[in-house]
């Protein structure tokens, strides 16, 4: 997918692409510049609703909103790219491995993905978190294995749909190694169902960082991160819904964008 | 009377079918003839109302006696379509696997069209033969909840008697049987009951015998001619094989880019031929006056010999706690392929054929037995061209990648990327293709191209034998005889054997030096091409000479 070679654009992968590519812009902003500081309360301007001065308005300890929605986004998108990144790779590994290779491996490492199935994800990831401590990183990695099983499933029913395809039968009569025919016969045709399963399990990262973080086992304060804000809003709600509307809307915006870019993407390698 | 008037349908800007003017009669089996992309699938779903919601009607109408279904510019009226729709005109498909539903019980499939347009009324149940079944649709075609006791009997004795005149025997376990239990003949039986249980006025039958065996293929033949008979129900018959439509057709129409260039009665179109179109179809059709030559250079040196050879396949249900029962597929298998011939081996679906050969490529590990190879690496060429290359890699690469494993596994032979190019570019040429498509991906080549390339990848290691199985299968005629005609050249040039898969009699006479055929998993016979043409030993064998 090399750009300019071609792309058929469609108006999902614009919308998209303009989605997304705002919020990444904000995020990476955010590194390095927010308007107000994310930290720094003032007692005088608490529960300022949207105006020029802070246009998603202040909370309840007058820290600027847009700003820390600002960081927040940085904090959620991180988070989430890393674990559907971690996820990703073991799903392809194990994935391709036991799909092709079948066998008892495949039967045991299937019955262990049943019996992680068997729990509601986030009541994994607090048994993992329980165990490890909380923090960022722990959270990554317990995201992590939650997101694991997806994408194994995902990517051993590919393989297993493409190993006996006449193509693949064809490479081994070429004599073609095994590594060769997994990663590189068989993985490219697989990319377009994985892409999908990819941005449906970075929503859902996002998503559960949220939920993680609005349960107060996620990123602690003072940091930001759109799902923490949510949960220090909820008591404010009648009184000042700015606040949980802003991270609120911004999570639905972003997860928006990233369907419709891999809707936009499935629809280009048509 | 069925009339289409000057009809095209256009698929966004590409048009598919360009004023075609075409009358049904009562009575009469109409064949519409042409190759893959000529419009006579598009014209015969946009008569029956199901064409997809891209394709526009850009000019014309269809008439149903003088009830205008279907006009340009006007949208599809589904309401009233759906009231003939299976009704008066029903429609027997290609793929009776993919158009029965899997979770359903055939009987019950059947009975829906009864469920859906009428019930039978009384003492239809014996009228299977003689007059139509009242068309009253229960409540504009909604299905009804409940029916009685001697509603449902009533139905199901319809089905049965359907099933009987359809030619399927045991039609009560048949009823109950889902599509996967029964064979594709019998399911195909079963898609024709469903057209013509309600005694349509017409009956569109799209390639209905493509994907059946030739034995299986001439009694559907008979079966549609009879029912044409016996309820004069008009019929439009849509083919690629001008022979068959020759053969239960009073008119033949052929079609060429979304036209109709010649339309006449099967003895006009086939002795006397108007348009050049019509003769290059009538005469790529593989037949027993074409055999021109013989392999030059048959050596008495095999490239293998296989030896007493048994081979089985697992039953599917292969689990952590069973094994799954062993099937006996071939068996006693004793013969040799020579340098340099071809060597072709015919028989039936399932009979055992491509077990062979996956047996002699060493990709079935479930046998018993020798085979014995005199030359390096075997290759394959496969019957679809769809699946046989890998969809996310350039022609180049494909062509390519043959030549890269040799090098890996014997580094003597490796090759430099410009050298793998050169080869890569010098194959395109072999195979009838230009450089120009050594950047192209499969997707974008037709299917007579990728069956080139299928060839050239499997032809660039230069391994002394090939299997080709059904190479020609999935092909026009006329595509079918420019690559029967090119891998016939390269085994001259290269001094190839091939061991040669077909189900079509004709196909493998026009291309072996000898005969092998395969029944049940055993070799029946085998011989000199001529020999087994001229005097089958087998009784097996004169059969399927005679069918074909």
């Amino acid at each position: 997918m090399k750009k300019g070679s071609g792309i058929k654009w469609n108006k999902y992968l614009v919308a998209g692409l303009c989605m997304t590519g705002l919020v990444v812009l904000l995020a990476v902003l955010g590194i390095f510049w927010t308007p107000y500081s994310t930290t720094t309360m003032s007692a005088g301007e608490r529960f300022a609703a949207p105006s020029l001065q802070h246009i998603f308005g202040t909370d309840n300890f007058g820290r600027d909103i847009f700003s820390r929605v600002m960081k927040g986004i940085g904090t959620t998108i991180l988070i989430s790219t890393l674990v559907v990144a971690i996820s990703g790779a073991a799903g392809i590994l194990i994935g391709a491995l036991t799909g092709y290779f079948g066998g008892i491996v495949d039967e045991i490492v299937m019955r262990i993905i049943d019996a992680l199935n068997g729990f509601p994800s986030i009541l994994l990831a607090l048994v993992v978190i329980s165990v490890m401590g909380t923090g960022q990183r722990n959270l990554v990695i317990s995201l992590g294995i939650v997101f694991m099983p997806s994408f194994i499933r995902i990517v051993r029913s590919e393989f297993i749909r493409l190993r006996d395809a006449d193509y693949i039968s064809r490479a081994r009569l070429m004599g073609v190694g095994r590594a060769r025919i997994l990663f590189v016969h068989i993985l490219p045709n697989i990319f377009s169902t994985f892409w999908v399963s990819v941005m449906i399990g970075f929503n859902n990262a996002i998503l559960a960082e949220s939920g993680m973080s609005y349960l107060g086992i996620g990123v602690q304060p003072p940091q930001a991160s759109l799902g923490k804000m949510l949960s220090d809003a909820q008591g404010y709600l009648t009184t000042a819904p700015w606040y949980a509307l802003a991270p609120g809307l911004t999570i639905v915006w972003i997860v928006l964008g990233f369907s419709l870019l891999s809707e936009g993407i499935q629809r280009l390698s048509r | 009377m069925i009339t289409i008037e000057d009809l095209s349908v256009n698929f966004g800007r590409t048009e598919a079918v360009r004023h075609v003017s075409l009358e049904i009669p009562d009575g009469e089996i109409l064949g519409v003839v042409g190759e893959s992309g000529s419009g006579k699938s598009v014209t015969a779903l946009t008569l029956m109302g199901l064409v997809s919601a891209e394709a526009t009607v850009t000019s014309g109408r269809i008439l149903y006696d003088d009830v205008v279904l279907q006009e340009a510019g006007k949208p599809r009226d589904k309401a009233l379509y759906r009231r003939y729709q299976g009704a008066q005109m029903s429609m027997v498909f290609q793929e009776p696997m993919t158009s029965l539903n899997p979770t359903q019980r055939v009987g019950r499939q059947v009975e829906e069209m009864l469920r859906l347009h009428s019930l039978p009324a009384a003492g239809a149940a014996h009228g299977t033969a003689q007059g139509r079944v009242d068309f009253q649709a229960p409540i504009e075609g909604r299905l009804r909840l409940y029916y009685s006791q001697q509603e449902r009997q009533a139905m199901k004795q319809l089905v049965l008697e359907t099933f009987a005149a359809v030619g399927l025997r045991d039609p009560e376990r048949v009823y109950g049987c889902y599509p996967h239990q029964l064979s594709g003949g019998m399911r195909q039986r079963v898609m024709i009951a469903m057209a013509i249980i309600l005694h349509p006025r017409l009956i569109v039958a799209d390639e209905p015998t493509t994907a059946l065996d030739v034995t299986v293929q001439n009694q559907i033949m008979d079966l549609l001619r009879e029912i044409n008979e016996k309820q004069r129900s008009a019929m439009l018959f849509i083919t690629h094989d001008l022979n068959l439509a020759r053969r239960i057709c009073h008119r033949i129409a052929v079609m060429k880019d979304g036209r109709v260039v010649e339309i006449g009665t099967p003895e006009e179109i086939i002795e006397h031929p108007r348009e050049d179109y019509t003769r290059n179809l009538i005469e790529a059709v593989p037949g027993r006056m074409k055999r021109q030559r013989r392999s030059a250079g048959i050596s008495r040196e095999p490239v293998v010999t296989v030896r007493d050879l048994q081979v089985y396949y697992q039953d599917g249900s292969n689990s952590l706690f069973s094994r799954g029962k062993k099937n006996h597929v071939v068996r006693d298998a004793g013969f040799e392929i020579r340098k340099g011939e071809i060597l072709g081996l015919v028989g039936e679906s399932g009979c055992g054929k491509t077990s062979l050969s996956k047996a002699i490529l060493g990709m079935n590990k479930e046998i018993t037995g020798e085979i014995e190879h005199f030359s390096s690496r075997p290759q394959m060429i496969f019957q679809d061209p769809y699946s046989s290359l890998n969809p996310s890699k350039t022609v180049g690469w494909l062509l390519e990648e043959p030549l890269r494993a040799r090098g890996k596994l014997d580094p003597g032979q490796a090759m430099t990327a410009a050298d793998m190019r050169s080869a890569a570019m010098e194959m395109l040429e072999t195979v009838g293709l230009t450089e120009g498509y050594y950047d192209r991906r499969p997707s974008q080549l037709s299917g007579g191209q990728r069956q080139r390339i299928s060839i050239g990848q499997a032809l660039i290691t230069r391994p002394g034998l090939v299997i080709a199985d059904e190479p020609v299968s999935a092909l026009d005629v006329t595509i079918q005889a420019q690559i029967m005609e090119l891998m016939r050249r390269l085994q001259e040039e290269m001094g190839l054997s091939y061991l040669f898969i077909s189900h079509d009699i004709n196909v493998i006479y026009q291309m072996s030096d000898r005969i092998m055929v395969m029944k049940e998993g055993k070799i029946v016979e085998i011989g000199e091409t001529e020999e087994v043409f001229a005097h089958p030993r087998e009784e097996y064998t004169r059969q399927l000479l005679r069918e074909s």
